[in-house]
């Protein structure tokens, strides 16, 4: 018997728990060359913000061990080139996709979330709540609780897409964050985002990425990733989207037995463009061997 | 037909061998040719492990199609850090991962031009398939190739386009094979003797080194000779989803980040911000 593998979140049913993660993945449409997109859970895309966005000057990557640091800035095409030039073609490629959205201030956020909720073919919104560029009142909006649930609060209020709220790894309480997102109204909470990082270059004395500081991610962040999703599945009834490192079906599983519903597939796609289908079919095979009748009967199963 | 369609294949090492101690000749069999526009190029991997994360872009030397509908393709790299130190290792019978064929390669399509190709260091390998296209078409074109010394100059054997007098131009930094100096001062010396009328006619296609490219494009600014080069940039996905491998290019009035490896890595450098 084929394995169910689907899973919803709140009031979203996907037809597998693999997503593509926001800012690796491009619009989707760059990988129907290689798979049919509409395989996938979901495609989440690169974050929109109101107006295009430029990014910020070259040295924007620089690999690390087993990782990678990005500062590209959110260069985007904005969010109303996205609604008339990307999503139809999404829609019309069957494939089920988010919008991650962001602003640099909350106003902008709301006026994002505003615009998408009239694109009937769009899943959810997932708030990027982990720029740390973004600030208001100086408080980074992802840093604290009550960033987090007023932000989440705001954007809840202007629209009627599901919300989901993707958290920032930079915090020292992972659960108090996910827990304020929930208390505002998101529907689910995805989490992590990079981890805040470093490099310079010992020789010529000069940091190796022009905002100085990126975001890390890849393989080398998994465990950290692996124990926040865990915390954050304990504290909140909301399901919770595990990324971090995946770059396999056992990866993936490992989040979805600590508890997460989801999950999303980053860096891993660079190195691989198919790396997404592989993990799906990993995991459909591993359920048969298992014998188990879906993720249900796994998801959150971890034997302590 | 080889298709020239963007895809990710696992081939196989046929040849993966060092030249004249610098330069690394990789081949590879694919379970389909590969059509390839000159300056397109492939991401690369194939060592085990996570260690290096990113796969390597290197630019399509040489395609063709097998026995059997196979195809094979060939690199040359030189060694320079990790990624290529751990690709040299690899031997005749081992996986190969690649994504191609990538980006906007050299526009050669305009009839009655002459062209100058020039390529410093390992530059070469986008200038020869382009040499090697030009031929085919019995286009008028010269080659310039520089390096620091005459060891570091590619092997005469993959050097397409015949022997033809006057087509290639030798240059190198110490003086121990042809002109005695940068390839850039070369090709600027040249570019001086033309008459306006021929200037017009030129169309320069570079890879190499940013500050050779630099040069180039300022000399040949100055002159009215169209040229484009082959730009380099780390990367990080290599077909255009991580916007991590920009580089500024003049837009009307404003600049914009534009990608290498989907934009580029040709651009025509009157657009490029130097
Ligand atoms: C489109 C394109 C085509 C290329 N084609 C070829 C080719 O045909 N043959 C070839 O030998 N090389 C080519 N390169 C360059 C090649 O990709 C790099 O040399 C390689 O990625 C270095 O990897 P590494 O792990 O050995 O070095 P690393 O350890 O990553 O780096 C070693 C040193 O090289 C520098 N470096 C690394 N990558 C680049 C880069 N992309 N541009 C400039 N400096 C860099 C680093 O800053 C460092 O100083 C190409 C690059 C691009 C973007
Ligand atoms: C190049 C790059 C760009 C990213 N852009 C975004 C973005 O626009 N919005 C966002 O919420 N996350 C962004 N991320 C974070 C990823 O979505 C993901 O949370 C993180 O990379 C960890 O997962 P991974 O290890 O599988 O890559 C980006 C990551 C990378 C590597
Ligand atoms: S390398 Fe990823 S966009 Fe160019």
């Amino acid at each position: 018997m084929k394995p169910d593998l689907s899973v919803t979140l709140g009031s979203l049913r996907l037809r597998n728990p693999v997503m593509s993660a926001s800012g690796t993945f491009g619009y989707g449409l760059e990988f129907a060359p290689f798979y049919d997109i509409s395989r996938l859970g979901a495609i989440v895309v690169k974050g929109l913000s109101l107006a295009p966005t430029h990014g910020n000057p070259p040295g924007r990557i620089v690999e690390t061990a087993s990782g990678m640091l990005n500062a590209i800035g959110l260069q985007n095409i904005g969010v109303e080139r996205f609604i008339e030039d990307v999503a139809p073609r999404l829609a019309d490629a069957g494939a089920t996709f988010a919008a991650n959205i962001y602003g640099r201030t909350v106003e902008e956020y709301e006026e994002v979330a505003r615009r998408l909720s009239g694109l009937p073919s769009l899943a959810a919104i997932e708030v990027n709540a982990s720029c740390p560029n973004v600030k208001e009142g100086g408080i980074a909006f992802g840093s604290s609780p009550e960033g987090v649930s007023r932000l989440t609060g705001r954007v809840r209020n202007a629209t009627d897409k599901p919300v989901w709220v993707k958290l920032s790894p930079n915090v020292s309480d992972i659960g108090s964050v996910a827990q304020a997102a929930e208390g505002a109204g998101a529907d689910a909470v995805s989490l992590v985002n990079t981890l805040v990082g470093m490099a310079v270059d010992h020789r010529t004395r000069r940091p190796k990425l022009s905002n100085v500081t990126g975001g890390l991610s890849g393989p080398a962040i998994k465990p950290v990733a692996l124990r926040m999703v865990w915390e954050a599945c304990k504290r909140v009834k909301i399901p919770v989207i595990g990324i971090g490192g995946i770059q396999t079906a056992a990866d993936a599983l490992e989040f979805l037995l600590v508890g997460a519903s989801a999950v999303q597939v980053g860096t891993a796609n660079f190195r691989n463009p198919g790396v997404c289908v592989e993990i799906l079919e990993g995991i459909e095979a591993f359920l048969r061997e298992e014998r188990l009748s879906g993720i249900g009967e796994y998801r959150g199963k971890l034997a302590l | 037909m080889p298709s020239s369609r963007m895809r990710t294949a696992e081939g196989r090492i046929v040849c993966n061998e060092g030249h004249g101690g610098i330069f690394y000749r990789l081949e590879a069999a694919l379970p389909d040719p590969v059509g390839f526009v000159p300056g397109q190029f492939a991401m690369v991997s194939g060592w085990p492990g996570n260690d290096p994360l990113l796969p390597r872009p290197l630019a399509i030397f040489r395609s063709a199609a097998g026995p059997k509908g196979k195809g094979t393709v060939e690199f040359v790299y030189k060694v320079v850090g990790r990624g290529t130190a751990l690709l040299s290792g690899l031997h005749p019978g081992a996986p190969l991962s690649l994504t191609l064929p990538l980006g906007r390669g050299f526009d050669l399509g305009k009839e009655g031009r002459l062209y100058w190709l020039v390529g410093g260091g390992v530059g070469f390998s986008s200038v020869f398939p382009a040499a090697a296209a030009l031929a085919r078409k019995r286009a008028d074109f010269e080659m310039f190739l520089g390096s620091r010394t005459r060891d570091q100059l590619p092997p005469k054997e993959w050097t397409p386009g015949g022997t033809a007098p006057g087509r290639l131009h030798l240059c190198t930094e110490d003086g121990t094979a042809g002109f005695f100096g940068r390839v850039t001062d070369a090709v600027t010396e040249r570019m001086g003797l033309l008459s306006a009328s021929e200037a017009s006619r030129l169309t320069i296609l570079s890879c190499g080194p940013w500050e050779m490219l630099k040069e180039l494009a300022l000399g040949a600014a100055n002159r009215g000779v169209e040229m484009q080069a082959a730009l380099e940039s780390h990367m990080a996905c290599g077909f255009g989803v991580c916007w991590g491998c920009v580089v500024a290019l003049r837009e009307d009035e404003k600049t914009a980040y534009r990608r290498v490896c989907k934009e580029g890595p040709v651009f025509d450098a009157r657009e490029v911000v130097w």
